[in-house]
């Protein structure tokens, strides 16, 4: 406790001085606190983000407590200052450190980060270097700290690969403890940092990016990706395949401040059965797997009592499609109501919006509703295969107006592949329909409808059918964008739109090679962080640096790729076949839709690498 | 249905010092719930556990004996609703004790502070004894010249140590780091380490109880 101490005396010294300072002490309920005399590995989980996002994340929450349950490791938190905190650690001299034991994060074992959106990348800089650990990986010596990343974006890790030792790809619950006894082993052994990476690469789902070469083409693409060293030709992607058992968390730590998503989460099922060809997650994180309705309602149940929320929420990528949805949700609210709970399901999908659900959502209290068409006419929402139809928006905006409600968000894309101004305009249409259809509904409450239109630009992700498409480029964004307004003669329609840079940028680090890693790096050193906030965001910072680097943006965000080239990320295997991403791409600019999982088996191939019955149990 | 006043001593020490006045009745709350005792909450649409605090404590100083009050539904023993509380509780809060209250948040005025800082002891000493310690204090309505001297009672002072009554309640409240704002004004020098204790509360001549 003797540097706890010592040092939460030098924070004394300024945290007054900083906005919230109780996101920078720890000390909360729930957050683990172990004897460093009887700990052997040590993890800092750091989430490249302000504690108030990080904390609302659960995926952090569940290896927190998996790692933390093993009694000789000991894992903490770790999150992204904010600039004025930031600044009076650096004018102090005090390094990042974990929130439990306040220890310098450059003594663990592990400094392992998620990565959940690409503008979060700069931050992993900002925050290794104010770690006081180098930021590229090959000036790092000795065997620890071991400089990891998970999560989604690292499907496409290659625009990383000068910060990271090892990426962990897919599921992480077992890959993590076995890395930590891999550690253990090597520390005991005395073994070299190399040695460590050569070993962790014969574990399933751990890529370590130093043992592989990249060949490029005259033209810039990729030619090919050689391991050496044994490590594995493909990094195939794990997963865990008894979903209803693997660890959940019956505890939070639950913040003294408020955070985004303050409540307790708990996950209902992973995947997605829907395949809308450009959601990155409803292809990288198959199979779709359910959690059993006892195994839920007990985790709901732990959940809210060792925390005391007053609030859960469902989480997953589409709650709506769980198998017995009106079931799991009656037997959820017996407990919800009683205990006075309130009970959210956010990631209902349109088609899924029946009486039922609204009837228990809103029981307890009323929320504002956003649905997400994505596409203004049917024919775009049948290229995306996004299987919901105008008839489908309707009747849930009915039900929703009937249930008391008078504004509706609706989320939609711009630039999708194929799309004409014909498409953008059903957007203005469809919101239209929406204010007349509350009108038509004759019990509707007091009050002025409104929808708020929100279009984001599209941004085409690895691992979907779309990983081939070229985005929109800034003139036909700008095109779009005023002929919306032109038309937008309702002032009950409200249409906003996300910045144009950002989503360029978000567009070439998602499809990234080993070469932008150059360019996140120049960027940074200019001073970019916090990327994914408009009032930090520097666009011609990172313009300059891709030029420095010699890199065109247009080659990784705008261009046209054919289904031959080598994609910088053909060596890692999300389960999920090329062939079958080509075909939906395919599909795609036919108009035609694919069923469903739960329909019919597509043939992605997640069946047979995982031997089909996973798959089967869907059905 | 009938419900029992009940008050709680409590302590926030430590990193608990960081939770703002309006965090702490969250996680108070959120405690409460945890413990499963039988706290009376608002009727209505969104039913609230009700709490309220006696004084509150500036962000970033401790509390040593810090009051808040809540209605049992039941009658629990005093010692056992403390316990569960504290078995819920952040470590750096603990309940002390249980009581029925006798006293008014408005019978409430003065507290006193034991005060750990990096000023220098003589000059601090100095400027105790001055015959006035006029500092500006800002409030909601705008700033009035106040003189600590006239506002301050049982001073003592042991090395970095400064022990101080001051007023405190709902109508006047003199918060000490103001002693320390005459500080950085008399002698033109910030004090870089200040820790504010507060101890205790008093109504009148007495314990507020």
């Amino acid at each position: 406790m003797d540097n706890t101490n010592s040092m939460m005396e030098r924070l004394d010294e300024f945290l007054l001085d900083v906005q919230k300072p109780s996101r920078y002490i720890g000390g909360e309920t729930g957050s683990v606190v172990k004897d460093k005399s009887k700990v052997d590995i040590r993890f800092a989980f750091c989430f490249p983000d302000t504690y108030e996002i990080g904390m609302s994340h659960l995926g952090m929450k569940i290896l927190y407590g998996l790692k933390n349950a093993v009694p000789n490791y000991w894992c903490e938190r770790v999150f992204m200052p904010l600039p004025d905190m930031e600044e009076q650690m650096r004018a102090r001299d005090i390094p990042l450190y974990a929130l439990e034991s306040l220890d310098p994060i450059k003594d663990f074992d592990f400094i392992g980060f998620t990565l959940q959106y690409e503008m979060s990348y700069t931050n992993v800089l900002e925050m290794l270097d104010l770690a006081g650990v180098p930021v590229l990986a090959s000036e790092r010596e000795g065997l620890a700290p071991i400089v990891m990343a998970g999560g989604p974006c690292v499907c496409n890790p290659e625009p990383l690969v000068d910060f990271f030792d090892l990426f962990a790809i897919g599921e992480g619950e077992e890959m993590n403890l076995e890395l930590m006894r891999l550690m253990e082993v090597c520390k005991k052994e005395g073994t070299t940092r190399q040695e460590f990476l050569r070993r962790a690469a014969q574990i399933e789902g751990i890529y370590v990016p130093s043992l592989y070469d990249v060949d490029y083409n005259e033209d810039g693409t990729v030619k090919s990706i050689t391991a050496k060293d044994g490590a594995p030709a493909k990094v195939r992607k794990r997963i865990i395949k008894d979903f209803d058992k693997v660890y959940a968390p019956d505890n939070f730590v639950v913040p003294f401040t408020q955070i985004v998503h303050d409540r307790a989460v708990v996950e209902v099922l992973r995947g997605c059965i829907r395949g809308c060809r450009f959601c990155q997650a409803g292809f990288i994180y198959r199979p779709y797997r359910e959690k059993q309705k006892d195994t839920i309602l007990a985790q709901t149940k732990a959940l809210c009592e060792n925390t005391g929320y007053d609030e859960v929420s469902l989480s997953s990528l589409s709650t709506g499609d769980y198998k017995d949805i009106v079931g799991l949700l009656s037997e959820l609210t017996d407990y919800t109501t009683g205990e006075k709970i309130n009970l959210s399901l956010p990631s209902l999908r349109i088609d899924r919006f029946s009486d039922e659900v609204l009837k228990k959502i809103t029981d307890v209290r009323k929320s504002g509703l956003t649905f997400a068409p994505e596409g203004g006419t049917q024919r775009i929402r049948d290229v995306i295969n996004k299987n919901v139809t105008e008839k489908n928006v309707m009747d849930s905006v009915r039900i929703a107006f009937e249930g008391g409600y008078t504004n509706i968000k609706l989320y939609f894309m711009m630039g999708l592949p194929t799309e004409t101004m014909e498409d953008v305009e059903g957007v203005y249409e469809l919101a239209k329909a929406v204010i007349e259809e509350f009108y038509a509904t004759p019990n509707h409450a007091k009050g002025r409808p409104g929808v708020a239109v929100s279009l984001s630009t599209f941004i085409p992700k690895p691992f979907t059918p779309f990983e081939f498409e070229p985005q929109l480029d800034e003139a036909g964004v700008k095109e779009r964008q005023a002929h919306l307004k032109s038309i937008n003669n309702d002032r009950k329609i409200v249409i906003s739109w996300s910045k144009y840079d950002l989503s360029l940028i978000e567009a070439v680090l998602a499809r990234g090679d080993r070469r932008t890693s150059k360019a996140i790096y120049a960027a940074w050193k200019k001073g970019c962080k916090l990327d994914g906030w408009d009032e930090h965001f520097k666009f011609d910072k990172w313009k300059e640096a891709f030029e420095e680097c010699g890199l065109d943006m247009a080659f990784y965000a705008n261009r046209r790729r054919s289904y031959e080239e080598v994609a910088p990320w053909s060596h890692i295997d999300m389960l999920v076949s090329r062939e079958f991403l080509i075909e939906e791409n395919k599909r795609a600019h036919a108009g035609v839709t694919t069923p469903n999982c739960r329909e019919k088996c597509s043939n992605c191939g997640v069946a047979k690498c995982v031997g089909g019955e996973i798959c089967r149990a869907i059905r | 249905m009938p419900s029992v006043n009940t008050r709680a001593f409590f302590s926030k020490m430590g990193r608990a010092k960081y939770i703002s006045h309006l965090d702490l009745s969250s996680v108070i709350i959120r405690a409460m719930k945890r413990t499963k005792l039988p706290i009376w909450q608002t009727e209505g649409y969104n039913p609230r556990t009700y709490v309220t605090f006696m004084l509150p404590l500036s962000l970033g100083q401790e509390g040593e004996h810090e009051a808040m009050d809540f209605r049992m539904l039941e009658d629990v023993p005093a010692g056992e609703i403390r316990d569960r509380l504290n078995a819920a509780l952040p470590a750096d809060i603990r309940v002390t004790e249980v009581t029925v209250p006798k006293d008014k948040n408005t019978d409430i005025t003065a507290a006193r502070y034991r005060i750990e800082s990096s000023a220098d002891p003589e000059k601090l000493r100095a400027l105790c004894e001055k015959e006035q310690i006029n500092i500006e204090k800002r409030t909601k309505k705008g700033s009035t010249i106040v003189d600590l001297k006239q506002l301050m009672t049982d001073v003592e002072l042991d090395g970095n140590v400064l022990r101080v009554t001051f007023p405190a309640g709902t109508t006047f409240n003199i918060n000490p780091s103001l002693l320390f704002e005459a500080y950085a004004a008399e002698y033109g020098e910030k004090v870089k380490r200040l820790r504010i204790i507060r101890t205790n509360i008093y109504s009148g001549n007495r314990e507020f109880e």
